[in-house]
């Protein structure tokens, strides 16, 4: 940059006369344009262009025409969608509670181990680095039938009899749910980890002075200073569950959805929709309601957890 | 309000020893104030007492009660950190009420505590706001009320105006001062600031590497410091330190110079002889005592006194001049104190040769 002004400086040129402050903004402004262009080019074109297309019938062998909002009619009146709709929910309101509940308990009791803290943590966040396809497999694997699978021997044992699991209507979407769950967990236990550690001691040690149980000093002290780390994971996990496909597209590849789409989320029926049935336009439709659900979701859980 | 004693109070870390056995009695109602540097075990002890770390070795007793294996809470003591410890999540009302967690108070007796403490430390205004919204100084009285509205046997300090700027430190220090004396509660204050120390204390405690050196009132440890680390540490500027070697009658300077030493300083060949910078002002010396010369190198004015570096064989001897008489630097300089303002150390062990 200095150069730059040197050089302009000494030729007398347009930038020498430029006061400080609009050099620094034409400098801004130039290093924020290539983010900028990249952003507009990849994410925002895209996206609007989702909306127009959600508009049409495009179904990639004839030109796209315009139909209205005919798309999302026959979206609204489609049982299918309605069942997806269901299960996705089903993913967000069991998965972020349970997700987030075993993860605090893992990171609040973590937070006090010294020995082999490390490695302890380590071995939680295994998961997370793992391919999702890799671990619905061997997670398929577990839910097998007497002898192959894992569970259910364990189970026939105990003298318990045998679960269907994946081939239930039942019992599929929380045994897709539990590896999605686990999956998520080592993330989550290392933000709720440095969120514990960024909570000065003292508040600790003034609150044992002062009288407090350690479920009250959990309650009152630890909680409300967490709530930072935990609208941030709620949200995060909540748009996690909302957008999951490769668990449940993995672990049932011969019959993707569960038997009866039992287990079939919204951007798997739009995967379907899109590139097994073509219909291009019927798939954006799906898109935007999506992206709709994911925003009105996303503010009100930052509108409720909000700092009052 | 209680007595706090510690009985050959020792604390360790796996293999290393950070409180070597000390003892103290602390009376009731008395402000006592642990000084010394950073790492010399005067946290440590105090957080023995509130109960926060545990005890290696030795005994506590509060009010006469043996404190060793009760918990914090059990102890009915208040502590005040560095870092003030009140929580942003609550309001200053909400935060001093926390001191009466555990008090079988009914909802309007706490409230009108909180109310009462809050009039003490003039923060009725503030009862409804957000620690956010306060100053540094608000907050610190915020925790000084957290403590004070349970009445407890004792106050626990440790460095609480450490975070405050220059200027508030000194008010606050008046503040808790004054506090002590309306409330009368046994009072231990944690500093490594020697000034806190000295303006606040009934009594001070030197500590140094997990030990006492020395206990006794703000002025008494100034006459009479035991060794040359109290000598240098109780007092601003830094006492002055001359090696002399004792011969019959006197004791030769090695900047140049003898001086007379009394008898009972004179037990040791190679002494130290210690001279204050606000005892070691430029005047002719026509009464026995110290004397020495040199070249002026640094000159700090005060406004009330003008602080005076001079520098006489390789040495840096600081003395004092009256405010508005302000050497030149480069002028020579003869600077002199009385014989009866002098100090005598042992070079050896470093211990205190003569009380006087």
């Amino acid at each position: 940059m200095s150069a730059v002004s040197h050089r302009e400086a000494a030729s007398g040129g347009l930038w020498s006369r430029m006061s400080l402050g609009q050099k620094q903004v034409i400098w801004a402004w130039s290093f924020l344009a290539v983010p900028l262009v990249f952003y507009v080019v990849i994410r925002f074109w895209p996206t609007f262009q989702a909306f127009y297309l959600s508009t049409t019938d495009w179904t990639i062998t004839k030109p796209a025409a315009f139909v209205g909002l005919e798309n999302y009619w026959r979206l609204f009146e489609d049982p299918l969608f309605w069942q997806v709709f269901r299960n996705t929910f089903l993913y967000l309101i069991l998965g972020t509670p349970i997700s987030l509940l075993i993860s605090f308990v893992v990171a609040y009791y973590l937070d006090r181990v010294r020995f082999m803290h490390s490695f302890i943590r380590a071995l939680y966040f295994l998961p997370f680095l793992t391919t999702a396809a890799a671990m619905a497999w061997v997670w398929r694997w577990f839910y097998q039938p007497v002898p192959i699978g894992v569970i259910n021997d364990l189970l026939s044992s105990l003298g318990v009899p045998q679960q269907p699991f994946l081939r239930s209507t039942t019992q599929a979407l929380p045994a897709v749910l539990a590896p999605a769950v686990w999956a998520g967990l080592g993330f989550q236990i290392i933000i709720f980890l440095a969120g514990l550690r960024a909570i000065p001691v003292t508040y600790y040690e003034a609150a044992r002075i002062d009288g407090l149980s350690e479920g009250a000093i959990l309650r009152k002290i630890t909680l409300p200073l967490l709530k930072p780390t935990l609208v941030f994971l709620v949200v995060f996990s909540s748009i996690g569950f909302l957008r999951i496909f490769d668990q449940v597209y993995n672990i049932n590849t011969n019959d993707p959805g569960g038997p009866l789409n039992s287990t079939k989320p919204l951007v798997l029926m739009i995967y379907q929709t899109a590139f097994s049935s073509y219909e291009m336009g019927y798939a954006a439709a799906q898109t935007v309601v999506l992206f709709v659900i994911l925003l009105v979701i996303s503010l009100v859980q930052l509108r409720l957890m909000r700092d009052r | 309000m209680a007595t706090v004693e510690l009985d050959r109070l020792v604390k360790r870390y796996g293999q290393t020893t950070v409180v070597h056995g000390i003892d103290l009695s602390i009376r009731d109602g008395e402000f006592v104030v642990l000084v010394g540097p950073s790492g010399c075990g005067k946290s440590t002890t105090l957080r023995m007492i509130a109960g926060l770390e545990e005890i290696s070795g030795g005994e506590i007793r509060i009010g006469g009660r043996v404190v060793n294996d009760l918990q914090p809470r059990e102890r009915n003591i208040a502590m005040v950190f560095q870092n003030y410890a009140i929580y942003p999540h609550m309001s200053v009302a909400d935060n001093i009420a926390f001191g009466l967690y555990r008090s079988k108070l009914s909802k309007s007796e706490k409230r009108q505590r909180v109310e009462q403490a809050a009039e003490t430390l003039g923060l009725s205004q503030l009862l409804d706001r957000r620690p956010s919204a306060l100053s540094g100084g608000q907050r610190q009285r915020v925790a000084i009320g957290r403590a004070m509205v349970r009445d407890p046997a004792a106050f626990l300090f440790d460095e609480p105006l450490s975070n405050l700027d220059a200027q508030l430190r000194t008010q606050m220090r008046i503040e808790i001062k004054r506090l002590h004396h309306r409330l009368g509660t046994t009072s231990v204050f944690v500093t490594h600031d020697q000034v806190e120390a000295m303006t606040m204390a009934d009594r001070i405690v030197v500590m140094r590497d997990g030990r006492i050196l020395q206990v006794g009132t703000p002025l008494e440890l100034y006459e009479n410091p035991v060794d040359i680390f109290t000598a240098r540490f109780i007092g601003s500027p830094t006492m002055n330190l001359l090696p002399a070697s004792v011969r019959e009658g006197g004791a030769d300077l090695t900047l140049g110079g003898s001086v007379q030493v009394p008898p009972a300083a004179a037990t040791s060949a190679d002494i130290l002889i210690g001279a204050r910078p606000q005892d070691l002002v430029p005047s002719s010396p026509d009464v026995p005592g110290l004397t020495v010369s040199g070249t002026v190198a640094v000159v700090e004015t005060l406004g009330s006194e003008t602080l005076v570096h001079i520098e006489s064989a390789g040495q840096t001897i600081i003395g004092s001049a009256p405010g508005r008489q302000i050497p030149q630097i480069g002028e020579q300089l003869t600077l002199h104190a009385p014989a009866e303002r002098l100090y005598y150390f042992d070079t050896a062990t470093e211990k205190a040769l003569a009380a006087r």
